[in-house]
């Protein structure tokens, strides 16, 4: 359980996370969502405690995460591949984590074998690919058989076997009763693996919802489609009926403030042949872009400034 | 459901001990660390072998002199072999830094401190057996030109024991030197230019600056100094820095003290680069307590 309140972390003058409070549940993958920018690895950073925050408070397990008697077994950090000395093999990077908090190297091992990582393990992680850096990551987020773990854009540089693993992997780890924080700057991405979805942008929240929720916010969600060979009386018997109508091509009508019934009901009415209907069901990437595009549009005019 | 799902990883939870970091542990996984690095075995045979090559060449020059004495050249090699230890403890102390590791090493070890500790004790270990195979070297490069001069090296001779562990300290002081200094800068080339500054640039640039030659002193001024050798204050200056001060303790205490400078003896001079030492560790602890790591 992660729990993130009213979080706030300056740079100088500039607030890289600002008044951010969301939580992180057990038995959930929550995605942390945001453009390059947002405060998402800020506040990662500052969960995992080697950011200090400005002001308000994170805590895991309702600890400090400096407070945790065993880091490992409570939390596994994945924050940037980039976080091994490259002239050490992967093998002794995780040896040497375990051996901060007693870990055996039959453990060492297991990990290994379970990201995939047995053919690299002794060599040098600086001759490592970035999905090899990010599998080593994800190692040692898993040594300490942690109930949390917090993965800081995990598929960034994987295969897309890799890609599919780590969906896999965040699934079995949320379903075995584990709190998994995952962050990404690409909705359909977290939209296949996360239950909850917490957006940022400029280092506020945007959201905090499930994914459905966050769909149906997209500018197409509630909108009725229906083709038909009669779009004009269909159109003006609809009209008639308080409904607001976009003719499209095709016969194809966009009708909102009525219901999928409504549309079916005023088609039998009018005489006209329907040849579909259903509901248009909202993109999360359109949903997405329209909660961040103010944040993103309003950085790159103060950047003008 | 969720019972039942997080069943298992409670069980797990139970039958472990899950304990977390101590000193011990930690000392543990930085040996790991260090000596899974090719660097660290590197830097170690180049001190070794520096330390032993200089040393035997140096013998080597001063065995012609009708005074030569074989254990007044042992030191010779530590001159450039000092260096290795130096370079050793900036790789442990700023290599965290430099490459992003100490992501890794700070959020399993958040306390952070016990991270500087253990790499205090696992740089210390690695340069106590890097010094005793350097000082051994420099024994063995003395015998040649001993031999040649039919002598004998007694090592067990008045002040042989406590010059050769003193070396030893020397170059272990060293690596602990470089350590506080990449700890405390976090970035390698930066901390290592002040360890090259402190320890071999500034004694020159002092012993310079009271050479009175170089001051444009005349014959008079040079016999007064000579005749005279009180303390200066750029002598007193020169012997508090931490490469002289620590060489002192590679010489006998009836050795005297160096020119223009109070006499610190080897074990005045191995507090005053202990001072050091802790003093910058105290600042790396200090900065790696108060401000992020980034």
């Amino acid at each position: 359980m992660i729990e993130v309140e009213a979080l706030t972390k300056r740079y100088g003058s500039t607030a890289a996370v600002d008044g951010l409070t969301f939580a992180a549940r057990p038995g959930m993958v929550t995605g942390f969502l945001g453009p390059n920018g947002a405060g998402k690895s800020t506040t990662m950073r500052v969960v995992v405690g080697l950011e200090r925050p400005t002001s308000g408070t994170a805590t895991v397990d309702g600890r400090r995460y400096a407070d945790l008697p065993a880091p490992l077994h409570a939390v596994g950090v994945m924050l940037d591949a980039r976080s091994v000395h490259p002239g050490r093999t992967a093998y002794a990077h995780l040896v040497a984590m375990a051996k901060t908090h007693g870990i055996g190297r039959a453990r060492v091992r297991e990990v290994i074998a379970q990201t995939g990582l047995e053919p690299a393990a002794h060599r040098r992680a600086g001759t490592f690919s970035l999905g090899m850096s990010q599998r080593l990551g994800i190692a040692g987020a898993l040594l300490g058989d942690p109930a949390t773990l917090i993965l800081d854009e995990p598929v960034n540089g994987l295969d897309p076997d890799g890609v599919l693993w780590v969906r896999r992997l965040v699934r079995e780890l949320a379903d075995e009763g584990r709190t998994v924080l995952l962050s990404s700057h690409l909705m359909h991405e977290l939209a296949l693996c996360a239950d909850r979805v917490v957006i940022i942008g400029r280092g506020r929240l945007l959201a905090d919802a499930s994914v459905r929720e966050i769909a149906d916010r997209s500018e197409r969600a509630g909108v009725v489609r229906v083709r038909t060979t009669d779009p004009e009386p269909l159109a003006r018997e609809l009209l008639a009926a308080g409904a607001q109508v976009t003719p499209q091509k095709g016969g194809v009508l966009h009708v909102r403030a009525v219901t999928v019934e409504d549309v079916g009901t005023a088609a039998l009415r009018c005489g006209a042949t329907v040849l579909e209907l259903g509901t248009e069901s909202g993109s999360l990437e359109e949903a997405y872009l329209k909660l961040t595009g103010d944040a993103v549009e309003y950085r790159a005019a103060g950047g003008v400034r | 459901m969720s019972a039942a799902a997080t069943a298992p990883h409670a069980a797990r939870t139970a039958s472990n001990v899950r304990s977390g970091p101590t000193v011990a542990r930690v000392a543990a996984a930085e040996w790991t660390k260090l000596t899974s690095l090719r660097s660290a075995w590197w830097t170690a045979a180049v001190t070794v072998l520096v330390g032993g090559a200089i040393t035997y060449l140096s013998a080597r020059a001063s065995s012609v002199d009708p005074g030569f004495e074989p254990l007044d050249s042992l030191t010779a090699g530590l001159v450039l072999a000092q260096v290795g230890p130096l370079v050793l403890g900036v790789l442990v102390g700023a290599g965290e830094f430099r490459t992003g590791a100490f992501r890794s090493t700070f959020t399993t070890v958040p306390r952070r401190w016990p991270v500087l500790v253990a790499q205090t004790l696992a740089v210390a270990a690695f340069a106590l057996v890097t010094g005793v195979l350097t000082t051994a070297a420099g024994v063995v490069g003395i015998l040649p030109s001993a031999m040649s001069r039919g002598m004998t090296v007694d090592l067990t001779a008045d002040g042989g024991p406590g010059m050769l562990l003193g070396m030893v300290l020397f170059l272990v002081g060293m690596a602990l030197l470089g350590l506080a200094l990449g700890a405390l800068l976090r970035r390698t080339v930066p901390a290592l230019v002040t360890a090259l500054l402190l320890v071999l640039v500034l004694p020159i640039v002092l012993m310079l600056a009271s050479d009175p030659l170089v001051g444009g002193g005349d014959a008079a001024t040079m016999a007064a100094a000579a005749d005279a050798p009180a303390t200066t204050v750029v002598g007193t200056l020169g012997v508090l820095l931490p490469g002289a001060a620590g060489s002192l303790m590679t010489t006998s205490a009836s050795a005297g003290g160096m020119e223009g400078a109070p006499d610190l003896g080897p074990v005045g001079g191995g507090l005053v680069l202990a001072t050091w030492v802790l003093v910058l560790l105290a600042a790396a602890a200090l900065r790696l307590r108060t401000r992020d790591v980034r």
